[in-house]
C-alpha cells in the first residue's frame, strides 16, 4: 500500500480545500490599489537623498530595514552550524575523482569570469537588481562546481573547512560591526547616513554609506554557509563509497 | 486579471504542498511538500505589489514602479526556506545512513 | 540603548565563538560563562528599562513607519526577567554536564538568547517573523544535538510541523501587509479594525494557527513530546520551560494587540484551544511509561491552562496567564533536570524502572515531590494559586466550562504523578539488588543542578506563599493591565 487511507486522504483534501476557500476569500476582498500607497510611497520617493542608493530594494534591505537581513543572515548561519555539526564526525574520504579533461579545462576558463561576474553583482548591489545575497549564493555554486569537476580532494586542499568557518564568522562580525559604529556615533544600531558613513555620488560603486559593505559581508556569510553546507553533505556521500556522479 | 490568476494559482500550489505533506509517506516527498508551500506563499507575496504597467523600483524611474517592500520580504523569506529546507534534507540524509529508508512508517516501525 | 544590547550582545558572543575555537580546540567554562553572564545581564537590563521607564528604540533612526522599532513594556519585561531566569539555569546545567567541549552546542545556544530577545523586544510583524525563525532553527538543532536516532526523527519532526507554522505565519503577515501596507504592531493596531471582515478572518487564521503549531497547543501538537523526550537534560528544560513561554508570548501580544477591538472569535477560538489542550495534554499523559514524555505531555496541558487564561480577553485572564507562566517555568525546569538526572543515573526512562530512588538521591526525589505538589494544584504551592486566579478570570469572563476542563485536568495530573513518585519511593527489586551488590558506578556529583532544582523548589513555595499578598498582586496586575492596554502601546510607539 502505498499511501495513507482514504479517509485520512478525504479530511486532508477537504481540509486543505476549505482552507484554500477561506484565504481566498480573505484576498479577494483586498481591493488591489493601482498606485503604490503607504510606506512604499516614501522609500520610491526619497531613496536616493536619504540613503544615497538607486536600487530601493536595496535601500529597504540594507538600510531601513537592516535589522531583518542581520536576522535572515543569522538564519543561515545557525542553519550551517547545524547542518556541519551533524555531519561532523566522519573522517573525510580523499576522492580525486573528477570529470575529464576537456571538462577541467573549459572549466578552469570560466571560472574566473564567473567570479568576476558574482563580485560585480555583489558590489554593485546598491545600483542595480544584485546585492549580497545573490552574488553569495553564485560564489557557493563555483566552490560546487570546483567540487563536481575536480573533485572534492582539491576543494578540501585549497578550501579546507576552517577558512569557510572564518569567512562566515568575518561577514557576520562585520555586519555587526557596521551596526555598532553607528551605535557608537550615537545615530543607532545600522544607521546609514546619519551615521556619518559618506554619501558619495549617487551612481558611483563608492556611494550609499555602508551598504557595500553590508553587501560584501553578507556574500561573504551566505557564500561561505551555502559552500559548507554543499560540503558537509557529499563529505557524508563519499565516505560510504556512493559518489553522487554514478546513478543507483 | 493577471493578479487574480497570480493569487489563485498560488493558493492552489499551497493547499497541493499542505496535502502532500499530510498524506505522503516518503519523506522526500514531504520535503517537497514544505517546498511548494513556501513557493506558493512567496508568490502571493510578490503578486502583491504588482502594478499594472509597472517597471523595476531603480531609480531613476522610467514609468510607475512597482512596489518594492514585498521584494524585499520575498529575499528574506527565500533565504529563510532555503535555510529550513536544507537542514531538512540534512536531517533526512542522516536518517537514511542508520535505517537505510526515507518511508516514514517503516522508520517510525523500526524504532521500536 | 539597552534594548538593542539585549539583542546585539548574545548574537556578538554566538559570532565570537567559532574565531575562539579556530584559536584553541576547546574553549574554557569562564569563557563561556562570562558570555553567558554577559547576554543574560543584558537581557535583564532591558527587563528592567522596560518596567521602570517603558522605552521605544528606533533601529537606524528611521520613524516606525519607515523602519524596525524595539518595544520594551511591562509585558516584555516580564517574559525577559522569565527568560533570562531559564536560560541562566540551562546554560549552567550545560556547563556543568558538558564542560567547555561542543563549540557548537554553545553557538547555537547563544543564538537561541539573541533570538528569544528579540522575539520579546521586536514591535514589527516581519521582524518578529525572522527571529522566530532564527529561534526555531535553533530549537531545531538543540533538540537533534545528542545525535542519537531517536533525537534526529524528533528534530525532523519538529522541523517539519515547525516550518508548516513558519509558513502560515508568513502568509498572515503578507496578508496583513496586501491589506494595509503597514507591518509595524502599534500601527496595525490602529488600521486593522477597519479592514474588510473576511480578510480580517484569513490573518487571524492564519497567525493563530501558525503560532499555534509553534507553541504546540493540542490539535498540532505531534512534534513536542518526542522533541522534549528526546533532547539532553538542560534542552529539554529549556525547552519546556522558556521556549514555550516565549511562543505564548507572541500569542498574547499578536492577538491583544490585532484582534481586542475586533470581535470575539479569536479569543473563543484560543479558550477553545487551551480546554482541548488541557484534556488531551494530561490524558495522554496519563498513558505514558516513559518519564520525559510524562513530562512534555504535561507542557501540552499547562499550555492550555495558560492559553485559557490569554482567551479571557482581559486584564485579569492575562495576569493570571503570565503568573502561570512563571510558575510553570519554575516547576517544569525543576521536573525535567531532575528526571533527566535521575533517568541518566539509572540508564533508563522507564517508570516502572525508575525505583528505589529515595534512598540513593533523597534531595532530588523531595526536590521533585514539592515541585509535583505545585505542578498539579494542591492549595499553598503557587501552581494551585495561578490555576485559581486563571478560573477566577474565566468566571469573570462569562464561561464555566474552562472552569470544570481545569478541575478535571487538576484530577487526571494528582494520578499520575502520583504513579511516578510511588515509583520512587517503592525499593528496588531483586534484579537490581543484585546489580547493586557490584561495585558501585561512579556517579558524577551534580551540585549545581541540585542547587537549582532545590531553589525552584523553594521558589515555588515562596510564590505560593506570597501570591495574595499586595507586592505580587501588583506585579501581576499591572502586566496584566499593560497586556490589553492597547492604546498605551500605541501611544508609546507613535506618541498619539
Amino acid at each position: 500500500m502505498n499511501t495513507r487511507p482514504f479517509l485520512f486522504r478525504l479530511a486532508a483534501m477537504v481540509l486543505c480545500v476549505s482552507l484554500g476557500l477561506l484565504l481566498y476569500q480573505g484576498i479577494a476582498a483586498i481591493d488591489q490599489p493601482a498606485h503604490v500607497t503607504g510606506a512604499a510611497e516614501h522609500y520610491l520617493a526619497n531613496t536616493p537623498e536619504e540613503t544615497g542608493a538607486r536600487n530601493v530594494v536595496a535601500a529597504i534591505l540594507f538600510d531601513y530595514r537592516a535589522f531583518d537581513t542581520l536576522g535572515e543572515s543569522t538564519v543561515i548561519f545557525t542553519a550551517v552550524c547545524g547542518i556541519s555539526m551533524l555531519f561532523s564526525r566522519r573522517k573525510f574520504h580523499r576522492s580525486s575523482r573528477g570529470l575529464s579533461f576537456i571538462a577541467r579545462r573549459g572549466i578552469g576558463l570560466i571560472v574566473p569570469f564567473i567570479l568576476m561576474y558574482a563580485s560585480a553583482i555583489v558590489l554593485a548591489g546598491h545600483l542595480s537588481p544584485g546585492g549580497g545575497f545573490q552574488g553569495g549564493t553564485i560564489f557557493a555554486t563555483v566552490t560546487v562546481l570546483l567540487c563536481v569537476v575536480y573533485g572534492s580532494s582539491f576543494e578540501s586542499v585549497h578550501f579546507p573547512p576552517w577558512k569557510k568557518d572564518l569567512m562566515e564568522s568575518a561577514g557576520a562580525l562585520l555586519f555587526s560591526g557596521v551596526g555598532i559604529l553607528g551605535l557608537i556615533s550615537g545615530a543607532g544600531f545600522l544607521s546609514n547616513l546619519s551615521a556619518g558613513f559618506p554619501p558619495g555620488q549617487s551612481g558611483s560603486i563608492f556611494s550609499a554609506g555602508a551598504i557595500p559593505v553590508l553587501n560584501v559581508a553578507v556574500a561573504l556569510k551566505v557564500g561561505a554557509g551555502l559552500s559548507t553546507i554543499f560540503y558537509s553533505i557529499i563529505k557524508l556521500l563519499e565516505e560510504g563509497g556512493e559518489h553522487p556522479g554514478r546513478g543507483h | 486579471m493577471m493578479v487574480t490568476m497570480g493569487y489563485t494559482s498560488a493558493l492552489i500550489i499551497f493547499c497541493i504542498g499542505l496535502y502532500t505533506i499530510m498524506t505522503r509517506r516518503n519523506l522526500f516527498k514531504t520535503v517537497i511538500g514544505l517546498a511548494l508551500m513556501e513557493a506558493a506563499v512567496l508568490l502571493i507575496i510578490v503578486t502583491s505589489g504588482f502594478i499594472p504597467g509597472g517597471t523595476p523600483p531603480i531609480a531613476p524611474f522610467s514609468g510607475n514602479p512597482v512596489n518594492p517592500l514585498p521584494h524585499a520580504f520575498t529575499l528574506t523569506a527565500i533565504v529563510i526556506g532555503a535555510s529550513d529546507i536544507a537542514l531538512a534534507l540534512a536531517f533526512i540524509i542522516k536518517l537514511h545512513r542508520h535505517y537505510k529508508t526515507v518511508d516514514l512508517d517503516r522508520i517510525r516501525g523500526l524504532r521500536g | 540603548m539597552t534594548l538593542v544590547l539585549a539583542i546585539v550582545v548574545p548574537l556578538l558572543a554566538a559570532f565570537l565563538i567559532p574565531l575562539f575555537h579556530l584559536a584553541r580546540k576547546t574553549l574554557s567554562v569562564s569563557l563561556i560563562g562570562f558570555m553567558g553572564l554577559a547576554s543574560i545581564s543584558a537581557a535583564l537590563a532591558a527587563a528592567f528599562t522596560g518596567w521602570f521607564s517603558p522605552a521605544v528604540y528606533l533601529l537606524g533612526g528611521w520613524a516606525p513607519d519607515l523602519g524596525i522599532v524595539l518595544v520594551a513594556d511591562h509585558l516584555s519585561s516580564a517574559f525577559l526577567l522569565l527568560a533570562s531566569i531559564g536560560t541562566a539555569a540551562a546554560l549552567a546545567c550545560s556547563l556543568e554536564k558538558f564542560r567547555g567541549g561542543p563549540w557548537r552546542y554553545y553557538t547555537i545556544f547563544f543564538l537561541l538568547i539573541a533570538s528569544m530577545n528579540g522575539i520579546l523586544l521586536t514591535g514589527d510583524l516581519f521582524n518578529l517573523f525572522v527571529f522566530y525563525e532564527i529561534f526555531s532553527v535553533a530549537a531545531y538543532l538543540l533538540v537533534a544535538f545528542s545525535m542519537s536516532w531517536q533525537a534526529l526523527e524528533a528534530g525532523l519532526k519538529y522541523l517539519v510541523l515547525g516550518t508548516i507554522g513558519a509558513l502560515f505565519i508568513l502568509l498572515g503577515t503578507a496578508l496583513t501587509f496586501m491589506a494595509t501596507g503597514i507591518l509595524n504592531m502599534a500601527l496595525l493596531a490602529e488600521t486593522l479594525p477597519s479592514i474588510p471582515g473576511e480578510t480580517l478572518t484569513a490573518i487571524s487564521a492564519c497567525l493563530l494557527l501558525g503560532l499555534a503549531v509553534k507553541t504546540g497547543a493540542f490539535p498540532v501538537h505531534f512534534w513536542l513530546p518526542d522533541a522534549h523526550s528526546s533532547a539532553q537534560t538542560a534542552v529539554s528544560a529549556l525547552l519546556s520551560g522558556v521556549l514555550v513561554k516565549v511562543s505564548i508570548y507572541a500569542i498574547m501580544r499578536v492577538s491583544y494587540l490585532f484582534f481586542l477591538g475586533t470581535g470575539g472569535n479569536v479569543f473563543l477560538a484560543i479558550t477553545i484551544i487551551g480546554s482541548i489542550s488541557v484534556l488531551g495534554g494530561h490524558l495522554m499523559a496519563l498513558r505514558q511509561d516513559d518519564i520525559k514524555r510524562l513530562l512534555a505531555y504535561s507542557t501540552v496541558a499547562q499550555i492550555g491552562y495558560i492559553l485559557i487564561g490569554v482567551g479571557c480577553a482581559s486584564a485579569a485572564g492575562a495576569a493570571a496567564a503570565v503568573f502561570h507562566a512563571f510558575n510553570h517555568m519554575l516547576m517544569k525546569m525543576g521536573l525535567f533536570i531532575t528526571a533527566g538526572t535521575l533517568a541518566e543515573d539509572k540508564k533508563t526512562r522507564e517508570i516502572c524502572g525508575l525505583k528505589g530512588l529515595w534512598k540513593s538521591h533523597p534531595l532530588w526525589v523531595s526536590s521533585f515531590t514539592v515541585l509535583s505538589a505545585a505542578i498539579v494544584g494542591i492549595p499553598p504551592m503557587n501552581g494551585f494559586m495561578s490555576k485559581w486566579f486563571i478560573i477566577l478570570s474565566s468566571a469573570g469572563a462569562g464561561t464555566v466550562i474552562p472552569a470544570l476542563v481545569i478541575a478535571a485536568g487538576t484530577v487526571i495530573s494528582a494520578a499520575y504523578y502520583l504513579r511516578v513518585l510511588s515509583a520512587f519511593i517503592s525499593p528496588e527489586d531483586e534484579r537490581s539488588e543484585s546489580a547493586s551488590a557490584a561495585p558501585p558506578r561512579r556517579i558524577r556529583r551534580k551540585g549545581i543542578s541540585l542547587a537549582l532544582v532545590t531553589s525552584f523548589a523553594l521558589l515555588c513555595l515562596v510564590l505560593g506563599a506570597t501570591a495574595f499578598s499586595p507586592i505580587s498582586r501588583e506585579f501581576f496586575s499591572s502586566i496584566g493591565d499593560t497586556a490589553v492596554d492597547v492604546g498605551a502601546y500605541v501611544e508609546l510607539v507613535t506618541g498619539r
